[in-house]
């Protein structure tokens, strides 16, 4: 802008764009200074002791206008740079990514992106534009246009495929009332161990593709990714696992009073689990301990107090961990199902559980 | 000086009223009206609905009784307000009465026995709403969040339906009773002013420009912001802007209150899950004090808006809150949001039941004891330390076991940790509680 010296009005003024009138700020760039004098009064006066040649008197808002009229006092005549910043609705950003992952999945390559949607009413010419993490761009974003960018790429991101029964949580076999559908994620780690780390990751929808080992990729789901902290992780709902056969039954259920109508509840739940993949895989079983106590011992307000007597698994070589107060996890190993005409040979699993003090 | 547009339209309203009027009254008694205002002065609360006008006028009296007009159509004017006194020559002059005619609503006349002939100055009072002032605060940290900049504002709106030229505003902090509304008495029976066209309000803004040209070429230029002088009365805070502005009807004009530079702050994360949420939230912390190149004024009730010098030569936009009033020496507490770089993690580990208690003769569970086990696991991913307050509220009959814990209230229990750069760091702690016939009290007991 060119400042004339003395007084100089400075029009702003918008139409069809929702611009927060009271966040409009004046800034001057760089801002000509000159030491305090002695008629300068203390207000003008900054901690360095400088004087700002360029001060901003008043700003007056007209009636029923999408208006404002600075009062800029320059000391002197100026061409000055002014930045102008304010908040504007209906400028949205959103995140997406796009997973590829290899075909043996044991590692992905992950682009996170950003995504522009301008219906703010206002054109922005060449813009800064900086989620305030990952790539910095500038970009034209012209009126109603969406705009996607390349926030950042990480390559040969190791993952981890699980395998998940939960028999509270995961969808029904049909005429199967002992079986469950067994769930399958890949599971991200947001750290620098896995090749990232370097921001949180965003909120956003994660669309998953696999190499097909002849030069493309199939889509093989999509997930909303939640948003990731570093050293978190982001797992990423695939689908069911077909191959991967559960059956659960309640093997053991006896009350043991321990006084007045105070009793133990005694459980021993078995699992019998059969591969069917051609590759071996980690199973996790998940119970929920609270909603065993409700089911077997009457619905409380208070968490399920329990133990865990004995975890066995035939043939051995499970590893089982209470995750928090109410979650029971129980991983096991399993191997592919035998080429050739070899018999599946199904896996037990049994959780012998004490839901103690309830009443 | 120029007239407003108001009152060269009260002006002719009042002259051909005068005209009719005038067969009708005795010969010796004319009716005039009030000239222009010669100053203007408006006390504005921001605690009501109310501003104070006093203008000073010029009037020409005859010796004997004078019949003075007075009307304020389309304004929101108290009538019950409205009050004349003689500021010279007051041993000669007489304020008799005041008549509010029945048929003309928004007028008044003052019967004034002079004994003098010749100009005399009057000071007019009055009540109006419709002029309100706010405050409002802007706040840039510098990249790394170690000082600020600290701006208030005030900022005048007049939907009064007046316009106010070359007014002295001054803008009172602090709370008034009013037992009944401004607005109420003023709008009794008459009609409110009707919205302007944008033909209208381009003439305005004419108007208006002209009106800072005319302040520009007086003297209280000067090439910088119209200083406002601080001062206390009573329980009230008064701020007195320095020289005239002028704000039309239906214009709002800001202006600079104080400016703070480099002021210093803290850094302080809460997680208090009862009050903020989940995630640990973010302050900055300052005083309103002369440590803190602030303590000028108290701050009054307004929106503070934050943000953040990027280092890019942008602005990040961190948040806006509104704050109470802040005395001079009080803390302000700036909530700047969440920060994604500082992750808590809370986990319940079990539960244990014991100590029961049994009802004497049905032999059935009243009284238990309940032991909580708690994991906590904060990281620190930013490139410098991070102080955090936690505050948990636990209801019942508990004690609490912790090394560093001290008690907040009786219900809640707060610690705080230093989480180094790059770091985490984790804690237990575990509490029992005392459930039905084991409770005897409300109350968290720390246990070392």
């Amino acid at each position: 802008m060119t400042l004339l010296g003395g007084h100089n009005h400075v029009d702003f003024s918008w139409s069809n764009t929702a611009i927060d009138k009271g966040t409009i700020q004046f800034r001057i760039v760089e801002m000509p200074l000159r030491p305090k004098g002695q008629d300068d009064p203390a207000s003008v006066v900054r901690p360095d002791g400088k004087v700002e040649m360029i001060r901003v008197i008043t700003v007056a808002y007209p009636p029923g206008e999408n208006a404002l009229v600075w009062d800029v006092y320059a000391e002197r005549p100026f061409a000055a740079r002014i930045r102008i910043s304010y908040l504007v609705a209906n400028l949205n950003r959103s995140f997406s990514y796009r997973a590829v992952a290899e075909n043996d999945e044991s590692t992905l390559t992950l682009r996170e992106y950003i995504r522009l949607d301008n219906l703010s009413g206002e054109e922005f010419g060449t813009s800064g534009i900086w989620a305030g993490f990952g790539n910095y761009f500038h970009r034209e974003v012209g009126l109603n246009e969406a705009k996607q960018m390349l926030i950042s790429k990480f390559t040969e991101v190791p993952i981890e495929k699980t395998y998940t029964f939960n028999w509270w949580t995961c969808p029904p076999v049909p005429n199967e009332p002992d079986q469950r559908y067994v769930e399958m994620r890949y599971v991200l780690v947001n750290d620098e161990k896995h090749n990232m780390g370097q921001f949180p990751l965003q909120f956003g929808k994660v669309r998953i593709f696999q190499k097909d080992g002849h030069g493309g990729e199939a889509f093989i789901g999509e997930d909303w990714g939640r948003f990731t902290p570093i050293d978190d992780e982001m797992k990423l709902y695939l689908g069911l696992a077909r191959d991967a056969v559960v059956n659960r039954k309640i093997a053991k259920n006896v009350r043991h009073r321990v006084n007045g109508n105070l009793f133990n509840q005694e459980l021993v739940i078995q699992y019998t689990i059969e591969n069917f993949k051609s590759s071996d895989l980690v199973l996790d079983i998940v119970e929920d301990t609270n909603r065993l106590r409700d089911q077997f011992g009457g619905r409380k307000n208070h968490d399920a107090e329990w133990e865990l007597l004995r975890a066995g698994t035939s043939p051995p070589g499970n590893r089982t961990e209470r995750k928090d107060s109410t979650t029971l996890e129980c991983h096991i190993p399993l191997a592919a199902a035998p080429k050739g005409d070899g018999k599946v040979e199904p896996v037990v699993v049994t959780l012998h559980i004490m839901l103690k003090n309830e009443w | 000086m120029r007239a407003t547009r108001h009152v060269l339209r009260l002006a002719l309203l009042t002259v051909a009223a005068a005209l009719f009027a005038a067969p009708g009254l005795a010969k010796n008694i004319d009716l005039a009206t009030v000239p222009p205002r010669d100053s203007v002065q408006l006390t504005i609360y921001n605690s009501e609905d109310l501003t104070l006008v006093r203008e000073t006028r010029s009037l020409t009296l005859k010796k004997g009784i004078n019949r003075i007009q007075y009307s304020w159509a389309g304004t929101l004017i108290d009538p019950t307000s409205v009050d004349i006194r003689v500021t010279e020559k007051e041993d000669q002059i007489e304020i008799l009465d005041t008549t509010f005619p029945g048929d003309k609503p928004q007028h008044l006349i003052w019967n004034i026995e002079s004994k003098i002939e010749g100009q005399v100055r009057f000071q007019i009072t009055y009540f109006t709403s419709g002029i309100t002032w706010s405050a409002d605060y802007v706040v840039i940290a510098d990249p790394k969040e170690t000082a600020m900049s600290f701006d208030g504002y005030v900022q005048i709106y007049n939907r009064s339906g007046e316009d106010y030229e070359n007014a002295q505003v001054r803008l009172v902090v602090g709370v008034v009773n009013l037992v009944e509304k401004i607005q109420d008495l003023a709008r009794r029976g008459i009609q409110v002013p009707a919205p302007q066209t944008a033909g209208y309000a381009r003439m305005r803004r004419q108007v208006m420009k002209e009106a800072v040209a005319d302040f520009d070429r007086r003297d209280e230029g000067k090439g910088r912001a119209p200083e406002i002088v601080k001062e206390g009365l009573s329980e009230y805070f008064i701020y007195t802007i320095e020289g005239e502005q002028t704000v039309p009807h239906d214009w709002s004009k800001r202006m600079l209150s104080f400016s703070g530079r480099q002021v210093k702050f803290d850094i302080l994360y809460r997680l208090r899950p009862h009050e903020y949420g989940p995630r640990p939230v973010r302050f900055f912390l300052l005083q309103n004090d002369e440590e803190h190149k602030l303590g000028t004024t108290p701050l009054p009730d307004g929106l503070v808006r934050t943000f953040r010098d990027n280092g890019r030569d942008g602005l990040a936009f961190l948040g806006q809150q509104s704050i109470r009033y802040v005395p001079i020496k009080e803390d302000i507490e700036l909530n700047v949001g969440t920060d994604d770089e500082l992750v808590c993690e809370s986990k319940r580990l079990g539960v244990e039941r014991f100590n029961f208690k049994f009802h004497p003769v049905h032999n059935y569970v009243i009284g238990w004891d309940e032991r909580q086990r708690w994991s906590e696991e904060f990281r620190n991913h930013k490139d410098k330390p991070v102080r955090l307050e936690v505050r948990r509220v636990i209801d019942g009959d508990v004690d609490f076991k912790a090394e560093v814990a001290k008690l907040h209230d009786y219900h809640t229990v707060e610690y705080t940790f230093d989480v180094k750069p790059g770091t985490r760091f984790d804690w237990h702690y575990e509490y029992v509680v005392h459930n039905d016939a084991n409770a005897r009290q409300s109350r968290i007991m720390l246990k070392r």
